[in-house]
């Protein structure tokens, strides 16, 4: 496999894991946003970018505080400022601070390029009350999320017919840190969307459980019989591939490749496979969930949770459900609360990863006591579970805790100061997003994946995903969400 | 890296015991707790 379809970094030895690199950043981003509670705006310099018909208006910095600066101004210093916090990130992940950099740049700029077009009106005006401030008679609807979609397809252009482009830009392709410090973020974010309607939110939370037995207990099971029985897949395949397509992809399959102890080559080739059917499913799903459930809104959100792998591709394919269905119910007249759809999503999601290393543990024991038996120290250990834990999650839940107990027990949750500071957060996850979609689109290069004889392997993929995970994950989303809708925005 | 086109030429690998068993409790066990789960949901819907 070419490094150009995806690179998986499995045996270079590190300072900091990508995982806890996550945590440090997107904890330092929550914590400098919550200075503004103490009155330092330290984060409002962030550029953020409006719906527009004319490009000059576009542009402004995220608080009024710094409405001196003006749009390009504040555009240039958060790319300086994600400039030098990720190089000192990739320094300390023990990699090339230069190459990063100077890929990085290209990266944000195309990226962020991306989300800008995504913002003109004519894709992203939604109700006929925006159409008529921008003065158009029809626009796409997309919300400015829809840039997701503009920097997913030019990440895909760029990997299928600029091969050499993306092969400079592979430095700072690193979709699996960018969505993991968007989602350290998101729990902030999420925490204080929650805040409003505690008891809806804690009883979304219980349904999570439902993700894990249906991806650890139902899908994984029967895809790995589908490419044992049914293509004739070794032992050393088929379970990276079950795990790579049941539970959450790319990190999933190499906890799996390690626990059985395959070659490290076998979890990188599925997790290759992984991301091209991610792209995918991130185009097609929340187009269908629009057109079928926009009247079920988180019954779409955790199909998209259960369905989708990838943490990147599936909270990216809630927040592009988000947007379609929320637009298609604003043009109905009925507005929801945003942020719910893809508290859902993600919530489903982290269910899912935190159970990884668990499983790994239990294959890791089946495989080196009854498949893969050696005398020694090679038998799998309770360390494993730890080891294999996605700790990123840990940030996640420490945001989440920290801005829940804010928003409940203190004056500055009651009187908004909470979310103004998290909605300048959350101006960095909509950026890391944005990146993380181009990443994606960059590392998905469907001609080399083919030359590299991996079709038998996609027809395992597509008979399991599109025979039964999508249709066992819609049943289980309608089972647990239908009925249940975000609340309306006041 | 392997070739998969290669590697598919390679005689199949019967299912061993321990795989049967992983398979089945997995999906005994996941078609049983959904519908504790739903049970759970009825007990406790959504508010």
């Amino acid at each position: 496999m070419s490094e150009a379809v995806l690179s998986v970094q499995t045996a270079e030895p590190r300072r900091l894991s990508e995982d806890w690199l996550a945590v440090v950043i997107g904890v330092g981003i929550f914590a400098l946003a919550l200075l503004s509670i103490a009155g330092f705006d330290a984060l409002g310099w962030l550029a953020t970018t409006s719906v527009w018909i004319d490009p000059r208006a576009a542009l402004a910095p995220a608080s009024k505080a710094y409405a001196g600066l003006s749009g390009a101004g504040a555009l240039v210093l958060t790319f300086l400022a994600l400039l030098a916090l990720l190089s000192a990130g990739v320094f300390a992940l023990g990699e090339d601070v230069k190459r990063f950099a100077l890929a990085f740049t290209a990266v944000f700029a195309i990226a962020y390029a991306c989300w800008f077009v995504g913002s003109w009106a004519r894709l992203a005006a939604v109700t006929p009350a925006e159409q008529a401030k921008y003065g158009l008679a029809w626009s796409l609807k997309l919300t400015s999320e829809g840039g997701f979609i503009v920097a997913l397809l030019a990440g895909l252009v760029i990997a299928n017919f600029l091969p050499a482009t993306a092969e400079w830009l592979k430095a700072a392709i690193r979709p699996e840190l960018y969505i993991k410090i968007a989602i350290v973020i998101l729990g902030a974010f999420i925490a204080v969307t929650a805040a409003g309607k505690l008891n809806l939110a804690s009883s979304l939370l219980l349904r999570g459980v439902a993700a894990i037995v249906e991806a650890y207990l139902i899908y994984w099971p029967v895809v790995y019989l589908i490419a044992r029985k049914g293509f004739g897949f070794s032992r050393e395949w088929s379970a990276p591939l079950a795990s790579g397509i049941s539970i959450c992809g790319v990190a999933a399959a190499i906890a799996t490749g390690g626990a059985i102890r395959a070659r490290p080559q076998v979890p990188v080739l599925v997790s290759s496979l992984v991301v091209i059917f991610a792209v995918i499913e991130v185009l097609i799903l929340p187009a269908i969930a629009q057109a079928f459930m926009s009247h079920e809104p988180l019954v779409a959100a955790a199909w998209m949770g259960l369905a989708v792998k990838t943490d990147g591709a599936a909270v990216a394919a809630g927040g592009i459900t988000q947007a379609l269905s929320q637009a298609k119910a604003a043009a109905e007249g009925v507005a929801y609360q945003p942020g719910w759809m893809l508290a859902v999503t993600a919530t489903v999601k982290v269910f899912i990863d935190v159970f990884i290393g668990v499983w790994a543990f239990i294959l890791a024991y089946i495989w080196t006591n009854a498949i893969n038996p050696r005398p020694g120290p090679d038998k799998a250990r309770a360390v494993e579970i730890w080891r294999r834990f996605p700790k990123f999650i840990l940030g996640f839940v420490a945001t989440f805790a920290i801005a829940l107990a804010l928003a409940l027990g203190t004056p500055a949750g009651a009187s908004g100061k909470l979310a103004a500071a998290i909605g300048e957060a959350n101006v960095l996850r909509v950026i890391f997003f944005t990146l993380t979609f181009f990443s994606i689109g960059v590392m998905s290069n469907f001609h080399k994946l083919w030359e590299e004889g991996l079709a038998k392997l996609a027809a395992v993929y597509v008979v399991s995903l599109f025979g039964f995970v999508v249709w066992v994950g819609f049943v289980i989303s309608w089972l647990f969400f239908a009925g249940v809708k975000p609340p309306l925005a006041s | 890296m392997p070739d998969l086109r290669d590697e598919m030429k390679a005689p199949a690998e019967p299912l061993l015991p321990v795989e049967k068993k992983l398979i089945g409790w997995s999906l005994s066990l996941g078609l049983a707790l959904p519908v504790l789960l739903v049970l759970l949901n009825r007990l406790a819907p959504l508010q």
